[in-house]
């Protein structure tokens, strides 16, 4: 009860970036590090031509220190967010992206923007796509029920944008609506 | 909102009062409503507040119309256009209109009660939109944003009507809609 109210109702944002700073992404090493074991698991050996698989935290931090890039993955590509959009655009449904691309994609683009190709134009595709979603995701407001929503595909930092109003909204709706009446 | 016994809104909206037609005299009891007289008579009409209503009405010593605020008048201007309607004026201070129209709600036959729901969903799911529309426009002026920003007669008039309810959910989807924002836009470069 001691937490503020802001934090009662869901996880922040930097939360959910952490969360996803525990997936795998390849990166080419210019160092030699040794197999070395963290408490998720053990990483490495880093040889520097060959390509590893590590945790996205410690590729940021070794690319803030400038010893490895980072290759990108496939989805973050001017192509394929290019296509995402115009899906996002011209379908109803939203298109399928990773749980956690905003995320992943912020921290990529802020860190390692030198290692993606096009870093401006895959700022500006990701924005245009946020705002395609979100005004799908408001549609999904007006279809509001008391007692299930569904809105397949959409990702967590949407999910967490709008989780504080729609539990509280959907709460008042189970106050205001009478089932048990028509039921029993 | 809820029915929950530590739930100081559900408090705040058994405060509302409600018009009572009492249907037997009953003595001695005549200041409880504050008046002058000693006794209540037999088809008086007295103001009495919700949590003391229901025993009352439960007990058959009295009936009760539906209060104003959930009166035709209301309903019609409701089933024209939602949005136009200021709810928080229609309570008084706290203004909590959905739990009021709930408390009314539980006490009503069926029919009304269902008629009742009906209206109360509507108006909030229709009201909804506008709330949260708002809520993430004015999240995104930014800190200062406040103070000058607004937005048309409209939009005022309607942000001025939100009863508590709704503007609880205004609070909730501007703080998230902000920090949400502030992530986007911040890079905390000693973090890394």
């Amino acid at each position: 009860m001691s937490l503020p109210q802001s934090l009662r109702t869901s996880v922040t944002p930097p939360e959910l970036e952490l969360i996803a700073c525990q997936q795998l992404v390849e990166i080419i090493p210019l160092i030699s590090m040794e197999k070395t074991a963290f408490i998720s698991g053990a990483y490495g050996p880093l040889r520097p031509p060959h390509k590893a698989q590590v945790p996205l935290w410690m590729a940021l931090n070794l690319k803030s220190k400038k010893k490895c890039h980072i290759v990108a993955p496939d989805w973050l590509s001017v192509e394929y967010l290019q296509d995402r959009l115009t899906e996002e655009i011209s379908k109803k449904d939203f298109s399928s992206l990773p749980f956690r691309f905003t995320e992943i994609a912020k921290v990529l683009l802020d860190v390692a923007s030198d290692d993606l190709q096009n870093p401006d134009r895959l700022r500006l595709l990701l924005k245009d796509i946020r705002e395609a979603r979100q005004a799908k995701s408001r549609e999904g407001l007006r279809q509001l029920d008391h007692s299930a929503l569904l809105l397949t595909r959409l990702c967590s930092m949407e999910i967490n944008e709008i989780r504080p109003f729609f539990i509280q909204s959907m709460g008042v709706l189970t106050q205001l609506t009478r089932q048990s009446t028509s039921e029993s | 909102m809820e029915d929950d016994y530590f739930s100081i809104d559900s408090i705040l909206a058994d405060n509302q009062k409600i018009q009572c037609i009492f249907n037997k005299e009953i003595p001695d009891l005549g200041h409880l409503w504050g008046g002058s007289e000693r006794d209540i008579a037999a088809q008086g009409k007295y103001q009495i507040p919700m949590w003391m209503a229901y025993i009352v009405i439960y007990s058959d010593w009295a009936e009760f119309n539906i209060p104003t605020p959930f009166g035709n008048r209301v309903r019609n201007a409701l089933n024209a256009e939602p949005r136009s309607v200021r709810l928080s004026s229609l309570v008084g201070a706290g203004g909590l209109w959905y739990g009021f129209g709930k408390t009314i709600m539980d006490m009503l036959s069926d029919e009304q009660a269902n008629e009742m729901s009906q209206m109360l969903t509507k108006t909030f799911r229709e009201r909804l939109v506008e709330v949260i529309d708002q809520a993430q426009h004015f999240a995104a002026l930014g800190p200062a944003g406040g103070g000058g920003g607004s937005t048309g007669d409209t939009a005022q008039a309607f942000r001025e009507g939100l009863d508590a309810t709704e503007r609880e959910l205004f609070v909730l989807a501007q703080e998230s809609a902000k920090r949400t924002k502030k992530w986007y836009e911040d890079y905390d470069k000693g973090r890394r």
